[in-house]
């Protein structure tokens, strides 16, 4: 018996593709009606928005925001969560505003360790079977300490490039929703499309077997907190291009709203899940709930309380959706 | 893209080297710790045979699949393949390159990923940027509808979100998609699979071996190893006790150790309970109607025997967890369970012997919410003495010995003022002079009045019960006790074939 008693082989059709696609996103799916939700009640408040400025100026705040959710995205897909991501963004903003224009060479020695040391925290992790969330949250602090060693407030100014970037205003289009698209084309690459995608959706999934199909769970990890590096430096950077001066503390909220924008996602702590337009979505929409409250002129330090009401509501919501489907 | 068709590519063995074996195990042993799981198996397949493997819990058919498979070292001993000159070390690497494959059970699948995700992990070529996927939906769909023709398994959705019996077949066809597959190991492959899986199954593998793949076939359905293997190799005790080529089912039931049954006559458990109901009724305190018939009495030691995971664990479970409102299960309120895996689920390693030995007692010792040192420390040390503890009440817990921990993790239980005692398998890798103490313990403490219910995968440990239920496919198969109640029969009933039919 051979292939040919069976019946010739057949891709599967784009609509079966496009119901499982559905399927599989599903739990991202209220993250979009919250994002859809405060979207509408902006427009209401302030009809401006509906401009290309109105939207640039609205979503610029959410570019690097959703970056840094595709990094935390990565690194809870292989079941880890990365505590020092604010801090390290912070510290991005300050090399960039300090190093990268007095001696570009060392800052782009700097961003280059920064990956390293990222390459490391994988390998301990992996290897000394340490929490990553001790791992992250002892190195936010040494982010934190080598930022105010370089730049104790405020301060300092952008290269030229990097301001050229954050000034940058096509014709027609917001450039924030250019941003984020790449961003969500990267993670999308990155953690669904590549194999090595899947091998750390497999990490987090199932330890054992990736092991059995003879890859290094090392490696993967490693490359998990690479990937992820590599996009927090891209963030600090366009965060930096935004401000044009740097701030170790200008991100310290980061830490938590990415790791709530990946849950308002459809993430989830266990690993083995990565849904990266969930994980932009979820951002997008903790992005623009600041600048909803200050259009309805609400204090802002309210900020974090409506965040966190939206990232129940929406888990709630989850909970109820995911037991319906059943 | 002739190659990701499955298996056409079988490397062609020239026909001088079919004679020789495939794969040959010699005198190979394997012990963990104080367990000797192998001690010296001579097992060797044929180029194109199917080859059973038998054997009950323990006998060593799990290690030793992992040591042909590459997966563990053996202490002693080596295995060689065909032309086994140029591999002198035997390893995962060494053996995927000569073509040995394992399928897993179903749940050693990635739930997360999807199948042809899956099915792209073990594929060792390099992936390209976009072609891989499109590659493995071809090879997986196709090895998926050459096996088993009408699976209805799309190759898009996740492997979480499919049922057992398609994640078991997403396994099988996995492992097929394999290019230079040369001896395929099969560990319980028909245990979740309907019937009709299961013949395309068995047919598959004919037709793999008229082109020279080898099949290890390890399964406790005596009548599939027997309808479908070329020979049986028969483990016990870590040996391969026989090799049979034409057997029957009660043959290899003597050889596993198990007796021929006289009679197909079933002692049925409803009759049982029946008999000695009138006098014993009021004394019940065990009943579950829900799923499992079963019910205990006071002063019973009740033994859950069986081949591992054929719902042993779950009944305890359910035992252990029924409160008062749950459905079809009555228990008394204050119950105590001892685990199997101490070190995951049974002691707290930072507290002293004492702390951790009465911990479910603390009630009895406390006296307006506080706990009475004085009491605590005696009932300590009357356990500690009463079952030789080594060490003292204040010894740190993480410095005894596993069998002197597992001796506190069962006095706590007894210590406690439960009525229902449940062991999950407690006793395994203790040493045998511990384990003589603690059977007459739970004796002495079942006389007392308390029910006792205790599972274990040791059936020579069943002979201490009064009455031990026997497990299979999650439903109770018989009730022996007094004369009946043999080590013999357990393996017998174990492997009863009478569910198998019904399927």
């Amino acid at each position: 018996m051979t292939t040919s008693s069976a019946a010739p082989y057949a891709p599967p059709a784009l609509a079966a593709r496009a119901r499982t696609s559905a399927l599989h996103g599903f739990p991202a799916l209220l993250s979009l009606v919250a994002l859809v939700a405060v979207f509408v009640i902006s427009v209401v408040n302030q009809p401006g928005i509906l401009s290309v400025t109105g939207l640039t100026l609205m979503l610029m705040s959410a570019v690097p925001l959703v970056f840094a959710a595709q990094a935390q995205m990565l690194i809870m897909s292989v079941g880890d969560i990365d505590l020092g991501i604010g801090a390290l963004i912070g510290l991005v903003t300050v090399i960039a505003a300090t190093l990268l224009r007095e001696s570009p060479l060392l800052g782009i020695a700097m961003l280059t360790a920064i990956v390293v040391v990222y390459a490391l925290l994988g390998l301990i992790v992996q290897k000394r079977k340490v929490p990553s969330i001790i791992v992250t949250l002892g190195m936010s602090f040494v982010w934190l300490g080598i930022g105010l060693q370089i730049l104790p407030t405020p301060g300092g100014a952008t290269p030229d490039w990097l301001t050229a970037i954050g000034r940058w205003r096509p014709e027609g289009v917001p450039s924030p929703l250019i941003f984020i698209a790449i961003a969500t084309i990267i993670g999308w690459y990155l953690s669904r499309q590549s194999r090595a995608g899947s091998r750390l959706r497999a990490l987090g999934s199932n330890q054992a077997t990736l092991e059995k199909a003879g890859w290094s769970l090392t490696r993967t990890r490693v490359l998990a907190y690479v990937l992820a590096a590599i996009l927090i430096v891209i963030s600090g950077l366009l965060l930096a291009s935004q401000t044009r001066s740097g701030d170790i503390n200008s991100a310290s909220n980061f830490t938590l709203m990415t790791i709530a924008a990946v849950v308002l996602g459809g993430g989830n702590f266990s690993g083995g899940r990565a849904l990266p337009i969930g994980a932009t979505l979820g951002a997008v929409t903790l992005g623009l709930i600041t600048v909803l409250l200050s259009l309805m002129s609400l204090s802002s330090s309210l900020q974090s309380a409506a965040q966190g009401a939206i990232v129940l509501a929406v888990l709630a919501g989850r909970v109820v959706t995911e037991r319906l489907a059943r | 893209m002739s190659q990701s068709t499955i298996n056409d590519s079988v490397p062609a063995v020239p026909p001088a080297q079919q004679r020789e074996p495939t794969i040959v195990a010699r005198s190979v042993s394997k012990s963990y710790g104080k367990t000797h799981a192998l001690r010296g198996v001579d097992l060797q397949l044929g180029h194109g045979e199917i080859l059973g493997l038998v054997g009950h819990n323990g006998a060593g058919k799990s290690t030793l699949m992992r040591v042909l498979a590459g997966i563990e070292q053996p202490d002693s001993g080596d295995v060689v393949v065909r032309d086994g000159a140029s591999r002198s070390l035997w390893n995962a690497t060494t053996a995927a390159d000569f073509g040995v494959r394992m399928v897993y059970q179903e749940l050693a699948l990635c739930p997360d990923l999807t199948v042809s995700e899956t099915v792209a992990l073990s594929d060792p070529r390099p992936a390209g940027i976009w072609g891989w996927r499109a590659r493995a939906e071809r090879r997986i769909s196709t090895s998926l509808d050459t096996v088993f023709p009408g699976h209805g398994i799309s190759v898009l959705r996740r492997t979480g979100d499919l049922a057992m019996a398609e994640r078991q077949m997403v396994e099988i066809a996995r492992a097929l998609c394999t290019d230079n597959l040369a001896l395929l190991i099969l560990d319980e492959p028909t245990e979740s699979l309907g019937s009709d899986a299961t013949e395309q199954l068995y047919a598959h593998l004919h037709s793999l071996t008229e082109r020279g793949v080898s099949s290890l076939l390890v399964s406790h359905r005596m009548q599939e190893v027997i309808a479908h293997s070329d020979r049986i190799a028969v483990m016990k005790d870590g040996v391969v006790v026989g090799v049979f080529d034409d057997t029957s089912e009660s043959e290899l039931l003597v050889s596993m150790g198990g007796e021929v049954k006289a009679d197909v006559e079933q002692p049925l458990p409803a009759a049982i309970a029946a008999a000695g109901a009138d006098q014993l009724a009021a004394s019940v305190i065990v009943k579950s109607t829900s799923g499992i018939s079963f019910e205990a009495r006071r002063g019973e030691l009740i033994g859950l025997a069986g081949l591992a995971g054929q719902g042993q664990e779950q009944l305890l479970t359910k035992l252990w967890r029924a409160g008062a409102l749950t459905p079809g299960v009555a228990v008394p309120h204050r119950r105590a369970y001892v685990p199997g895996d101490r070190q995951t689920s049974g002691i707290f390693p930072l507290w002293s012997v004492a702390e951790n030995l009465t911990i479910s007692s603390l009630r009895g010792l406390a006296r307006f919410g506080l706990v009475r040192g004085r009491a605590k420390r005696e009932l300590a040390a009357k356990w500690i003495s009463a079952l030789k503890v080594r060490g003292d009440a204040a010894t740190p817990i993480i410095a005894l010995s596993g069998g002197n921990q597992q001796k506190v993790l069962v006095a706590r239980a007894f210590a406690s003022d439960a009525e229902l005692v449940l062991l999950d398998d407690p006793f395994r890798g203790v040493d045998v002079a511990t384990k003589s103490e603690l059977y007459s313990l739970m004796k002495s403490e079942a006389a007392a009045g308390r029910c006792i219910v205790w599972y274990s995968t040791e059936n020579s440990e069943m002979a201490h019960c009064d009455r031990v239920y026997v497990f299979r496919a999650n439903a109770i198969i018989s009730e022996l006790s007094g004369a009946s109640n043999t080590e013999e029969r357990i393996i017998a009933d174990s492997f009863d074939e009478m569910t198998g039919t019904k399927k």
